[in-house]
């Protein structure tokens, strides 16, 4: 018996212990109650009482927080509710007024007023704006006593400042201590870029171009750029290993070049490091399409508030350097293009010069103003930009030419046809009956310009024929004229204003002597409809670089190339009118006015200049041509060739556009068949090709 | 299990050797100890049985069960909020490391109860919400019970509503939590901040470095960057089942606000004066009907109106500051697709750092509620659907609900740490309806490449070395050639020597291929340097030099789209109800053959890396249809048509017509009609868009000198 009871001590000792080897705890833990149900994921408990649980707030405390009064915001700093007074700027909109510069100022100052005073929003009269501009020079120490200003009463005025030295981080950049002037930080104002560049670097202010002319990824050039604390760029091989930024390690990574100061970086990905970096290298970085990358900036990135940068730039934390760096190698082509493109894009619209720059600003303030009729995210961040997008036509992305495919959608489907019925003009009876014949023709209006009275009764058509008063009221315009003993009371430039009668996206825009078939107008269309941000016209001139004169040229002769259609028989969208009207310089329009071919020219330079492409050229039947009514002096426009003494005019508009937009294509755009040995009952659009 | 073994084999040798009673007992020993190991072998393998951390083993089934904590009087009081913290100063990104796939790990303290030293609870231990939040967070991919890999700290504490909770007693608590840390990469929640009398904007309870997702920050409180402004959640948004509501709106200007200071009802009543019937303002009930809650029921004058039912039938709704800045009211205003009129000046909307609320709302300053009414008036009618829609999309994925809130804060943060894998704002902004109709062109920006470029033919080629000498000596006379790539297919048979290729001036290259596939033509070679591809057979003989230089030129023009010489089409074919493919000369064209085709080389990167679906498989297995797939590419990322150009409509020469007999034809016909509707049916939409143009030479059979034309010779059917 006692070996039995041995035996079993000895047993149960081992079975024990072997209970313990074999993780007792987790079978201890099985017997608890408090296990957790089957199968549910590890996390938090799935409590037994949620239900029971009550609410945050209790029923009726929602709808009970005691009343409070309108809180005065506190604070010494202004935000826009307190210290800008919007309701100035509601019945006219923006009206910007800038104090004459006091004294000599240099160059950048000098550039920044003009671009005030060329801005749509420019006002001559301080007593209308609701914004008053005071230029500070650079040398204009911030806090020193300024002039006395007459209109000073704090409310209205932005200060902008020029600088080209660093500011000190605590004080705005851009501002001045201004009292109640709109300071640039604090929460609402613009944070208006820290100085363009000024004449130390002629090079960004320019005007100056893109570099970008590839839709590549990784062009075959260095992946990355660094910039250097003295200025330029030193770009870095692929096979680095770590912080080719903090300069501890230069040695150890691959093959370097330095570049002088002035060369824009070669390279897919540009390093800013530094906790204030210079601005200069970030606007090299934008034109060279080169992505730039910035760490843990301390500053804003100028424009943020309306400009989405992270489709633009990389803002990484400088305390991760590998991470940014694998993060970069790794980074799908797909998102590497977008990022170069939209760079670059950001360059053209907001950045390439004084002037945009200064435009930009007041748009965000007059974003800021209009309120719910501020521009759309979308109009900011993609091509064309907001400053070519204007607010005031649309806020609906989908009423521009432009966002079609980004929207969805598509552009109605009908046409309006104006008919422009100059000084000598008759009633364009043919014409009318050739459009109205059109399947996508909607209306029908004429522009009444003649000096004779419109006909009593127009032909019956098929659609609504509308004739609208091409003589506008123009008070100061005709004091001047009739000082002169001239009578003329239209002008060029009225075709395209933007008549509220014009119902749908696209213009036909036709001139009375112009000749047209109800085929080609419906061809046109449909080509239109495939590029409706762009022109589709009938006749082509050409632009050309005349070494001889040392200037543009252009002319109607028959060539294999074209860069301009004729807006006396043209497709294209409705918002060009709203643009020609109100975004160009007035400088620019009068001179359409005073030669009336510059208008085409000044059209043609808008739309190129707004979708950088090139027109489209339709067929245009060669019988028409030779039907063409005897040329009036009056009315040049119907000849396909420019008067000469109109020569000149290209190369005014180019120098105010400030480079040459114009593109040339050399292709037109025929139907599927046209002109093809095949049976004509095949084709479409046969009476194309015979009358 | 071994030993268990050992023991069942040992029991019958030992059994019939003892007394009954001592068997019994054996028996039962042996029994209990099989069954524990038994158990203990199971549990080892059983699923997600190890904890990690020996937090959980304390875990009840009951919330009234929850450990307690007693926290001394004297215990350490965190730091008042540092206003100058921002991601790159207060949050230690460290803990976040790099993680491939590019999100943040969150820890949820479990949960206890805390009573200060005399035992009075600091707060009610979990709400319903906080509860569904932290279980929201505990679903999601960013959770993780690893403290250690920890990058975000969730506390468990219940800090919604500040009414409830105990102010410092609370930040004492938070303060002992194991990781605190000065607060460092700590999240915490709140919905009602502040209280009486003065209603502080941002959660008093003292927190140093921890972010805040608050609701109703205004700007002097809010970290931009830093804090995330959060809605306040609406409890009727469970309760009520409100569809959406189309149709026309009776009123066009609503506040159904309760608790308003004085003076707001004083402009209110003003406002309604002025505009009669189309404004419409509510108030409480006076003389509530039995069984209805208050907040389901708003009155004017006499006349009741059931809540949120009610906000339906308005264009704009007002949301006005109460003693807080965040109204829940928001939320309801939304759901029901009426435009908000947030009148709170300084408020900082819910997660304005990626919604863009100029879409779905109006903010009007205090001091222009007078004129609310003309303001909202010039609104055009357009934008205020889109409004309403913009306000019903944002309920839906970020308001909805308490999961809604909680993911949409995460992802916030996350995108901060990980800002190249940010989503974008089309992401977050864009109804789904508009993310599925819309096109982002990915080669977006109007660029005309350079001509001095050039472009890069490339040959695709399998045994037909003498067609393919004809075919360089051919395409190497066009000017603007810059690189020609042989893409030798036949794995079998070595290329001709060096020595016998033609002799051409711009560069050549073989590559060999692995495989005889079809997709190796459409391969991103390392080779081609150019922009611009000309992809042509080995057969494809007739197209002139002026055609092929022509091409070329029209690409540029066009950079992103296809540009080929014959044109196809694809119709509905009503019968059959699917797809055709017609060959047909029509007047219309919506695919071109790659035989011969421009494009851009981005494409090629496309077509290898990201083509939906098994298409890539699909066509290397029937050896035919790249041509359509590509078509499908490229029109499905850019959204535009074909250029077609000259008036090219077959790659067969005259004399080879009498080789392809009419089955062959049309079995080919069937083939390419059923790829078609294959790919309409991966790519999940018809992306091919008709056109009726295609492109000739400015001049082309203009009547003018040949001689002075660029492209006279372009080729004939």
């Amino acid at each position: 018996m006692q070996s039995w009871r041995r035996k079993s001590l000895w047993l149960a000792l081992s079975a024990s212990w072997l209970l313990i080897l074999l993780r007792v705890f987790p079978v201890l833990r099985l017997a608890e109650p408090a296990r957790r149900q089957a199968g549910a994921p590890q996390g938090w408990p799935r409590w037994l009482d949620a239900e029971l649980l009550q609410s945050f707030s209790q029923p009726g405390e929602l709808l009970e927080d005691g009343p409070q009064p309108p809180q005065a915001p506190r604070g010494g700093s202004c935000y826009r509710g307190a210290c800008f007074d919007a309701s100035r700027c509601r019945g006219g909109g923006l009206k910007v007024f800038v104090y004459p510069a006091v004294g000599p100022i240099s160059e950048t100052p000098r550039k920044v007023l003009t671009s005030i005073e060329g801005s749509r929003y420019h006002t001559a009269s301080a007593a209308e704006a609701c914004l008053l501009i005071l230029v500070l020079s650079p040398d204009t120490p911030a806090g020193e006593c300024h002039p006395v200003l007459p209109q000073w009463d704090g409310a209205r005025t932005i200060w902008s400042s020029v600088s080209t030295r660093p500011l000190p981080p605590d004080l705005p950049a851009g501002t001045g201590d201004g009292g109640r002037g709109q300071p640039h930080d604090g929460h609402l104002p613009v944070r208006l870029w820290r100085g363009p560049p000024a004449s130390p670097r002629p090079t960004l202010c320019e005007g100056a171009l893109g570099q970008l002319q590839q839709h590549s990824p990784l062009p075959g050039v260095a992946l990355i750029a660094v910039a250097e604390e003295r200025g330029g760029w030193r770009t870095v091989g692929t096979n680095f290993s770590a912080c080719p930024w903090d300069g501890r390690c230069e040695q150890d990574h691959g093959p370097k070049q330095t570049h002088p100061r002035a060369t824009l970086p070669n390279a897919t990905f540009c390093l800013i490091p530094g906790r204030n970096p210079d601005a200069l290298h970030f606007l090299q970085a934008l034109q060279a399409g080169c992505i730039p990358v910035l760490l843990s900036p301390r500053w804003e990135l100028p424009f943020s508030e309306v400009i989405d940068w992270t489709k633009a730039a990389v803002v990484a934390d400088e305390r991760l350097p590998l991470q940014v760096l694998a993060a970069l190698q790794e980074m799908p082509l797909t998102r590497v293009l977008a990022l170069r493109q939209q760079a670059q894009f950001l360059w053209d619209a907001y950045f390439s010069s004084v002037e945009k720059v200064i435009h930009t600003t007041l748009e965000i303030i007059q974003d800021r103003v209009s309120g719910a009729s501020a521009h759309p995210s979308l109009l900011w961040n993609s091509p064309p930009g907001a400053l070519l997008a204007l607010s005031t036509f649309s806020t609906s992305p989908s009423d521009f030419p432009f966002y079609h495919l980004q929207q969805g959608s598509r552009p109605l489907g009908r046409f309006s046809a104006l008919i422009w019925v100059g000084a000598l003009g008759q009633p364009p009876l043919k014409l009318i009956q050739a459009v109205a014949g059109a399947q996508h023709c909607a209306q029908i209006l004429v522009l009444w310009s003649s000096k004779k009275p419109p006909p009593p009764r127009w032909p019956e058509t098929a659609v609504p024929l509308t004739v609208l008063d091409g003589h506008r009221k123009r008070t100061r315009f005709c004091v001047m004229r009739e000082g002169r003993g001239t009578t003329l009371l239209s002008q060029a430039s009225d075709r395209f204003l933007p008549y509220s009668a014009i119902s749908t996206d696209a213009i036909l825009s036709l001139d009375a002597h112009s000749s047209l078939s109800t085929s080609e107008v419906d061809f046109a269309f449909m080509v239109w409809q495939s590029f409706p941000e762009r022109m589709v016209g009938f006749l082509t001139w050409s632009h050309f670089w005349d070494e001889t004169q040392g200037g543009w040229g252009y002319t109607g002769e028959r060539a294999n190339e074209f860069s301009m259609v004729l807006t006396s028989a043209a497709f294209y969208h409705r918002y060009y009118h709203t643009l020609f009207t109100h975004s160009l310089p007035k400088a620019l329009r009068t001179l359409a006015d005073e030669s009336p071919p510059c208008v085409d020219v000044l059209m043609n330079f808008l739309v190129a200049a707004v979708t950088k492409l090139p027109p489209i050229k339709v067929p245009y039947g060669p019988w028409h041509q030779e039907a063409k009514p005897p040329l009036v002096p009056g009315s040049p426009r119907l000849r396909s060739e420019p008067r000469p003494g109109a020569q000149d005019c290209i190369n005014q508009m180019a120098s105010g556009f400030g480079h040459m937009p114009l593109v040339s294509s050399r292709l037109r755009l025929d139907p599927v068949l046209f002109k093809d040995p095949v049976s004509v009952l095949r084709k479409k659009y046969r009476s194309l090709e015979k009358p | 299990m071994c030993a268990s073994v050992k023991y069942n084999i040992r029991g019958p040798a030992l059994i019939p050797r003892m007394k009954t009673k001592h068997r019994i007992y054996y028996i039962t020993l042996f029994s209990i100890v099989l069954l524990g190991l038994i158990a203990t072998g199971m549990f080892q393998f059983w699923p997600h049985s190890i904890e990690s951390s020996g937090d959980w083993s304390v875990e009840k089934r009951s919330v009234r069960d929850v450990p307690l904590v007693r926290l001394p009087a004297d215990s350490p009081v965190p730091e008042r909020g540092d206003l100058s913290c921002r991601m790159h100063t207060c949050f230690d990104v460290y803990r976040c490391g790099f993680n491939p796939k590019n999100k943040i790990k969150v820890y949820i303290y479990p949960l206890k109860k805390y009573v200060g030293e005399a035992g009075v609870p600091v707060s009610s231990t979990i709400s319903r919400e906080y509860n569904e939040l932290l279980t929201a967070i505990s679903d999601s991919d960013y959770y993780t019970d690893d403290v250690t890999r920890a990058c975000l700290f969730v506390p468990s504490i219940d800090l919604l509503n500040q009414n409830s909770l105990r102010v410092k007693e609370t930040a004492q608590a938070l303060a002992q939590l194991s990781r605190w840390d000065r607060g460092t990469n700590h999240l915490l929640f709140n919905m009602l901040p502040g209280g009486p009398p003065d209603y502080n904007t941002a959660l008093d309870v003292p927190r140093d470095r921890a972010l805040l997702a608050g609701g109703g920050f205004s700007t002097w409180t809010y970290r931009q960057g830093y804090d995330v402004s959060i809605p306040v959640y609406s409890p009727l948004s469970a309760e009520v089942d409100l569809p959406e509501k189309g149709g026309p709106r009776r009123y066009f200007l609503l506040s159904s606000q309760v608790a308003l200071h004085p003076e707001y009802r004083e402009d209110l009543a003003a406002l309604q004066a002025r505009h009669g019937e189309a404004v419409l303002v509510l108030d409480k009930c006076s003389n509530l009907s039995e069984g209805v809650p208050a907040a389901r029921r708003r009155c004017h004058q006499q006349q009741a109106f059931d809540y949120p039912q009610v906000l339906q039938e308005a264009t704009f709704c007002m949301v006005l500051r109460g003693a807080r800045l965040g109204q829940a009211v928001l939320s309801d205003v939304l759901r029901a697709g009426c435009v908000p009129v947030i009148i709170a000046d300084s408020y900082v909307l819910p997660f304005s750092e990626v919604l863009d609320w100029k879409r779905a709302s109006v903010v009007v300053p205090e001091e222009k509620m007078s004129d609310v009414y003309s303001i909202l008036q010039s609104i055009p009618r357009r934008q205020i659907e889109e409004m309403q829609r913009q306000a019903r999309w944002f309920w839906e994925a970020y308001f909805q609900s308490i999961k809604a809130i909680a993911l949409a804060t995460l992802q916030i943060i996350n995108d901060r740490i990980y800002p190249y894998a940010a989503i974008s704002y089309e992401d977050w902004n864009d109804p789904p309806a508009v993310k599925w109709g819309s096109v982002s062109n990915p080669l977006f920006l109007p660029l005309i490449p350079p001509q001095s470029q050039g472009f890069t033919a490339i040959v695709l080629t399998y045994d037909r070395v003498e067609s393919l000498f004809r075919v360089i000596t051919e395409v190497s006379k066009v000017p603007s050639l810059s690189k020609l790539l042989v893409v030798w297919n036949n794995q079998n048979k070595n290329p001709p020597e060096d020595s016998l290729w033609p002799k051409i001036r711009v560069p050549l290259k073989v590559v060999r291929t692995a495989e005889n596939k079809l997709s190796n033509r459409f391969f991103p070679y390392d080779e081609i340097e150019t922009e611009a591809v000309l992809a042509i057979d080995d057969d494809i003989i007739m197209l002139t030099s002026d055609e092929l230089q022509f091409g070329y030129e029209v690409w540029r023009e066009f950079p992103d789209r296809l540009v080929g010489y014959p044109g196809r089409l694809h119709l509905w074919d009503h019968e059959m109800n699917k797809w055709k493919y017609e060959s047909e000369w029509t007047n219309e064209v919506s695919m071109v053959l790659t035989g011969a085709a421009f494009y851009h080389k981005y494409f090629n990167y496309l077509y290898t890396y990201k083509m939906p679906g098994d298409i890539k498989n699909w066509v290397d297995a029937h050896m035919n249809c790249e041509d359509i797939a590509m078509n499908f590419l490229v029109a499905n990322v850019t959204g535009k048509a074909v250029i077609k150009v000259t008036p090219r409509k077959k790659f067969k020469c005259p004399e080879c017509t009498a080789i392809d007999g009419l089955s062959l034809d049309q079995t080919h016909m069937v083939e390419r009609s059923e790829c078609i509707n294959k790919f309409a049916s991966v790519f999940g939409t018809m992306p091919l868009k008709v056109v009726e143009h295609r492109a000739d030479p400015v001049l082309y059979k203009d009547d003018f000198p040949e001689k002075l034309k660029s492209f006279p010779n372009i080729g004939s059917l």
